[in-house]
């Protein structure tokens, strides 16, 4: 595939999958599993912004607050605007993970990783807060993985329709 | 930014060839090869390549080697002389000015167009033999079990000089980690041609 149609399928996928996140963590109590890690929470908060139209007439509403409840953005979903960009918070054992997540490139911009300790005492390894930092980058980056591995899981499957009717009902609540 | 620091923006790649164990060893050697050199006490505009993770003035890895357990660590430096275009301008009129006086002996007083761009090289190379370079750094790091790169930057054209840079240095292409490109490695081959031709779904009408 050459990279202008890759261009626009990963539009296509990452919008999707950050309106589906919006709605599936709500759904699932911001709770979801790891197959042999566990559980971690998943809350989208602070900043969302959804875009709509092509071309010239793209639209763009950004909604930010630290209480906020987003109402502006799902007056947009309703309108048929989808999620562009998301600040997702990740908890696990007590430790958090904040970062605003892109959905055309999945680029993570501000990416806050639970604190290391950067002092090191006499007869420490050099590289270990390198080290512990980089575990901690990529655990973030594996609940990303996950998280879209189970949104293309049911995408790419026949429940889809079923899941868009699902999300519907809960547009409809708000 | 770096990587150790609270907060960051970070690109994500994966290297598209397998890194031989030939190559593994030969990465520190590239990376001196293909190091940063400093432009300071030169006129060139802009210069970039590889420095040491932990202190981005060491083109040599003294301060400490690039690898660190299954990670091959470096950052890109990018220096560039930024000479603001009113200060150009002003020295251009400068030059003009200056070469309508000497003109003047000889009694002509058109200036070529050829003559013009000369001496507009001339003034844009004593201005930056006068304005230092301004350095912008970039830490990457290369998991070399997964073979992944992380690089501490979501600037487009910054992503564009690394993944040149990554290929001149190490001969190995890198692929963005895009919604597209990464769920074709999370997703069957048997289902790649979905992605090819997946629409943007209906979330608000039937």
């Amino acid at each position: 595939m050459d990279l202008i149609k890759a261009a626009m399928q990963d539009v296509v996928l990452g919008q999707d999958f950050l309106t589906w996140l919006w709605f599936r963590s709500e759904k699932n109590g911001w709770l979801f599993s790891m197959p042999g890690s566990g559980e971690f929470n998943v809350f989208l908060e602070q900043r969302i912004s959804v875009r709509g139209g092509s071309g010239d007439n793209v639209e763009k509403a950004v909604v930010t607050g630290p209480h906020a409840e987003f109402t502006e953005a799902k007056l947009g979903l309703r309108n048929g605007k989808l999620v562009d960009k998301a600040l997702v918070r990740i908890e696990r054992d007590g430790a958090t993970w904040m970062v605003l997540l892109a959905s055309d490139d999945f680029s993570l911009s501000g990416l806050k990783t639970p604190k290391i300790e950067t002092k090191l005492e006499e007869g420490d390894d050099p590289d270990a807060p390198f080290l512990e930092k980089m575990m901690l980058l990529e655990q973030c980056m594996e609940f990303v993985d996950e998280l879209y591995r189970q949104f293309l899981e049911v995408r790419l499957s026949t429940n889809w329709l079923d899941e868009l009717r699902v999300f519907r009902a809960w547009l409809a609540e708000q | 930014m770096g990587i150790l620091a609270t907060s960051g923006s970070f690109t994500r790649y994966a290297v598209m060839e397998d890194l031989t164990g030939q190559l593994a060893s030969e990465l520190p050697e590239r990376l001196a090869k293909f190091s940063f050199r400093d432009i300071d006490q030169t006129t060139d505009e802009r210069s970039y390549g590889w420095v040491c993770l932990e202190d981005w003035l060491d083109s040599f890895w003294r301060t400490a080697p690039p690898e660190k357990a299954h990670y091959m660590t470096f950052s890109l430096r990018l220096d560039t002389r930024r000479i603001p275009p009113a200060v150009i301008k002003k020295h251009f009129l400068l030059a003009i000015k200056a070469e309508k006086e000497a003109m003047k002996e000889t009694g002509k007083s058109f200036i070529s167009k050829d003559r013009k761009e000369e001496l507009k090289d001339q003034v844009m190379l004593k201005l930056r033999a006068r304005f230092l370079p301004i350095p912008a750094v970039f830490d990457a790091v290369w998991n070399l079990r997964s073979n992944q790169v992380l690089l501490a930057t979501t600037n487009s054209k910054i992503k564009t000089m690394f993944e040149e840079y990554f290929l001149l240095s190490f001969g190995l292409n890198l692929e963005q980690l895009t919604p597209y490109f990464m769920a074709r490695r999370i997703v069957d081959q048997s289902r790649h041609a979905m992605l090819d031709d997946l629409e943007p779904s209906p979330f608000a009408a039937p």
